[in-house]
């Protein structure tokens, strides 16, 4: 029998180092393959992300409501354009000789007030609202319904050289502000005094105004004039500093602090360093010491099982005739035998002994020995119990 | 490979760093010290493949009998071996705190770890203490050695095919009921001389008339040849056959009170075996259902219950319809003239059904039958238990079941056939009794 088994004593497993080497890689080769095929999917979906954004007028987004165009056409005639994410980092990149872009509508007021002291060159593109913060003395005014075309109809070089473009919104100086408005509303009341673009010279810098973004945005740059006057205005100087106001950039005013700004510096790397104590500890308990061994569990049905399925059934069924009839066979059988009676016994002979021994009248003991079926569960029950008192009445002859 | 307790709590003491110089650098920096270090005890730990491993385990333990497996690991290589060993048992064969009768191991209860340490080579031994929980053959299949490195921060592993086996025989509890049948045995015999002639006995011997024998045996040829009263005695027959078949088809399988019905069964076939062996008779058993599962014949006296233990210890109820008709043919292969034939199986209707009936039937003309079957005591209860409507359903389930019972038992008696029915623990002395009272009658 033992002979069968291997000898009682072993050295090793059978294996070189190579082969364990070659067994890992096979194990590991399908999990190394997937990682790998995770691993240039995710490289795959994340390099085209940075090239390009979706927010308005970001010289990076090449869609219709970008600047990209005009970006890539200042650079390419040698202008250095910083994109700037702040009002303060506005204020600290653009200098005496640069171009400050302030474009957009979501500025709000405070913000609005500060780049006003800027010293560079300001061009101010659809700022809206705000926009008299930003160049005191100048308001946004209300425009036309749709995009018309405007001509230049002033002295300004830049306008001029544009001739016509296409505009919906209007600024207006007030009287005591010395401004140049070009590109008059087309009113049928002749002129208004508003206009799509202004400029102005104030404390040895200049200031243009720009109603509208049509100028600027890539759907809209070639249309008529729209570039000439865009590249213009924006290339004056040799370097152009671009803001576009975002909300989330004025919350650097409100001091407000974050979560992050709260917790010691040091936590974030225990964290990371409990990611670690995490891992290693994986690798500590996930190894096991030899696999796990398995053993043929008996099998487990009770013998009663079955009766208890055939009890189900005449429940379910509401057998009541099987069961009462299976009871009072029982009791007949066990009392036959008590009795001394031949398994030959009939009906009439049953009943004569049982009540002679139970001392009960014969047409009880015949009801409940062989009478009619019961009619429901209670019935039934009562009939079990008294089959059983009498069989508890009934001792040996 | 694999590593320590210590290889994380080293990492761990990277947060202290973390605290003094919070930059992420620091975390990478004692991230690499960490595996620098586990990496060289790993380098450094002893080859668990330059071991010698032997594994001493005894043939055969009876259940409920603790037994032990040594492990001696003699280190071949020249690094001191630090070795975490784990000697395979399954789980059922590991002394888990439980009494052997609690059949089932303790859950989630893993092997316990041998911790042995032997210089270059040297040897060392560790000891793993076991009690078995079932009947059967425990198989052992490989011993893991992880060698563990000086510093204690990592391991190496490697898996042993070393097998072994350790057969666990029945707990023959009922061996405690063999003395009283052994005397019972003792006073058929003619050694007492009160024993007269009748049937079932043979002639055994004379001798000398002492007060009290029966007057009626004195042998008056024998006494007058002689001048001394000369008495003959009798003793039981002797030299019959009993073939005890333990049916394991798919009816021993169920549990009865916290055993199978096999259980109970070759308990019995046990305890019949070795009286039938004392009273003189030739035994064999047979376990079968579609095949034969086990068989033991012609072992001699001083042999016949290792034997029979040894040959029953791994057969297992399958989930087979016992082929009766097999059983019958295997009887009558084996034996030719007229014997006991004990069937260790079930009254059951359907069983009965299945051909019981017709092969007890063919098998009790030429042979004394013994029907033994495990009685259920959880159907009495379900009989006698009359509540509600529900307890009522089941007591009319189990009365049917017991009418069942009664009719294969009494279309059994009229073919001649012996049937005894008795609780698991009680078929062994039920078994034996009947068998001494077929002996005591001359019926065998």
């Amino acid at each position: 029998m033992s002979a069968t088994y291997a000898p009682a004593t072993m050295v090793g497993d059978g294996t070189s180092a190579k082969s364990r080497t070659r067994a890992r890689w096979r194990r590991w080769r399908p999990w190394v393959v997937m990682g790998a095929i995770v691993l240039v999917g995710a490289v795959i979906m994340i390099l085209p992300q940075p090239a390009n954004s979706g927010d308005p007028y970001a010289l990076d987004n090449p869609s219709a409501n970008g600047s990209q165009a005009l970006g890539r056409i200042l650079e390419r005639h040698g202008v250095r354009i910083t994109v700037v994410h702040s009002a303060s980092e506005a204020l600290e990149k653009a200098h005496a000789g640069d171009t400050l872009a302030v474009v957009g509508d979501r500025l709000d007021p405070p913000e609005a007030r500060r780049l006003s002291q800027t010293t560079a060159d300001l061009v101010a593109v659809d700022v809206g609202w705000t926009l008299s913060n930003l160049v005191p003395g100048v308001h946004a005014s209300s425009g036309s319904f749709s995009t018309e075309k405007r001509s230049a109809s002033c002295a300004d070089p830049d306008a001029q050289a544009a001739g016509t473009i296409t505009a919906v919104y209007l600024v207006r100086a007030d009287d005591d502000v010395e401004a140049t408005t070009c590109f008059p509303e087309r009113s049928p009341y002749g002129w208004t005094g508003a206009g799509t673009y202004l400029t102005l010279e104030s404390n040895g810098r200049r200031t243009a105004v720009m109603a509208g973004g049509e100028t600027v945005v890539n759907s809209s740059l070639a249309h008529e004039g729209n570039a000439a006057l865009a590249l213009r205005a924006l290339g004056r100087h040799k370097h152009l500093v671009w803001y576009v106001a975002k909300p989330s950039s004025n919350q650097t005013t409100n001091a407000e602090l974050g979560l992050y700004d709260v917790l010691p510096p040091w936590l974030p790397m225990v964290g990371l360093q409990a990611l670690v104590l995490l891992f290693v500890a994986a690798l500590w308990r996930g190894r096991r010491l030899g696999p796990v061994v398995t053993e043929p569990l008996p099998v487990v049905v009770p013998a009663a099982e079955a009766s208890r399925g055939r009890a189900r059934l005449y429940r379910k069924m509401g057998a009541r005739g099987r069961a009462a009839a299976a009871l009072r066979a029982g009791t007949a059988r066990r009392l036959g035998v008590r009795l001394g009676l031949p398994r030959s016994a009939g009906p009439t002979e049953m009943v004569d002994a049982v009540a002679r021994a139970s001392q009960r009248p014969p047409l009880s003991v015949e009801a409940l020995l062989y009478g009619l079926p019961p009619v429901d569960d209670r019935g039934l029950v009562s009939l079990a119990q008294e089959l059983d008192r009498l069989e508890s009445e009934v001792h040996h002859p | 490979m694999a590593i320590t307790w210590r290889a994380v709590a080293l990492t761990a003491l990277g947060a202290v760093w973390a605290v003094l110089w919070p930059v992420s650098l620091t975390v990478l920096a004692w991230t690499a010290v960490v595996v620098v270090a586990v990496a060289l005890d790993i380098a450094l730990a002893a080859s668990p493949r330059q071991v010698e491993v032997r594994r001493d385990v005894p043939r055969s333990v009876r259940l409920g009998e603790p037994a032990t497996s040594t492990l001696t690991l003699r280190n071949l290589g020249r690094r001191t071996l630090r070795a975490v060993v784990r000697d395979g048992w399954p789980p059922s064969a590991i002394d888990d705190g439980r009494p052997a009768d609690a059949r089932l191991p303790r859950q989630g209860v893993a092997t316990p770890r041998l911790r042995m340490k032997a210089a270059g080579g040297e040897g060392a031994r560790g000891q793993l203490a076991l009690l078995p929980k079932r009947r059967g053959d425990l198989v052992v299949p490989f011993v893991a050695i992880r060698s563990v490195g000086p510093l204690g921060l990592g391991a190496r592993q490697a898996r042993i095919p070393l097998r072994g086996r350790l057969r666990v025989l029945p707990a023959f509890v009922s061996r405690r009921h063999l003395p009283s049948r052994l005397a019972r045995l003792r006073e058929m015999d003619g050694r007492t001389s009160v024993q007269v002639r009748s049937s079932g006995t043979e002639f055994d011997s004379l001798r000398e008339y002492v007060v009290g024998d029966d007057v009626r045996s004195i042998d008056w040829r024998a006494t007058a040849r002689r001048n001394d009263v000369v008495v003959r005695t009798w003793r039981p027959e002797r030299d019959r056959r009993v073939m005890i078949v333990v049916d394991t088809g798919r009816t021993s399988a169920t549990r009865v009170l916290d055993g199978t019905r096999l259980e109970a069964s070759i308990e019995a076939a046990l305890l019949l075996g070795v009286l039938a062996d004392r009273a003189g008779d030739r035994v064999e058993v047979l376990a079968y259902d579609r095949t034969v599962r086990a068989r033991v014949a012609g072992a001699s006296r001083a042999e016949l219950l290792p034997t029979m233990a040894d040959q029953l210890a791994p057969v297992e109820p399958t989930l087979l319809e016992t082929d009766w008709t097999g059983v019958a043919a295997q009887v009558q292969a084996r034996v030719a003239q007229r014997s006991l034939v004990v069937l260790l199986t079930t009254i059951d209707p359907a069983a009965a059904e299945a051909g019981l009936l017709d092969v007890v039937a063919q098998l009790a003309q030429r042979h004394q039958v013994i029907v033994a079957a495990v009685a259920d005591p959880e159907l009495e209860l379900m009989r006698t238990t009359r509540g509600d409507a529900v307890e009522t359903y089941e007591a009319a389930a189990a009365e049917r079941t017991g009418l069942g019972h009664a009719a294969v038992e009494t279309s059994l008696r009229r073919r001649g056939v012996e049937v005894v029915e008795a609780l698991p623990g009680d078929l062994p002395p039920a078994l034996a009794d009947r068998y001494l009272a077929l002996k005591a009658a001359g019926k065998l």
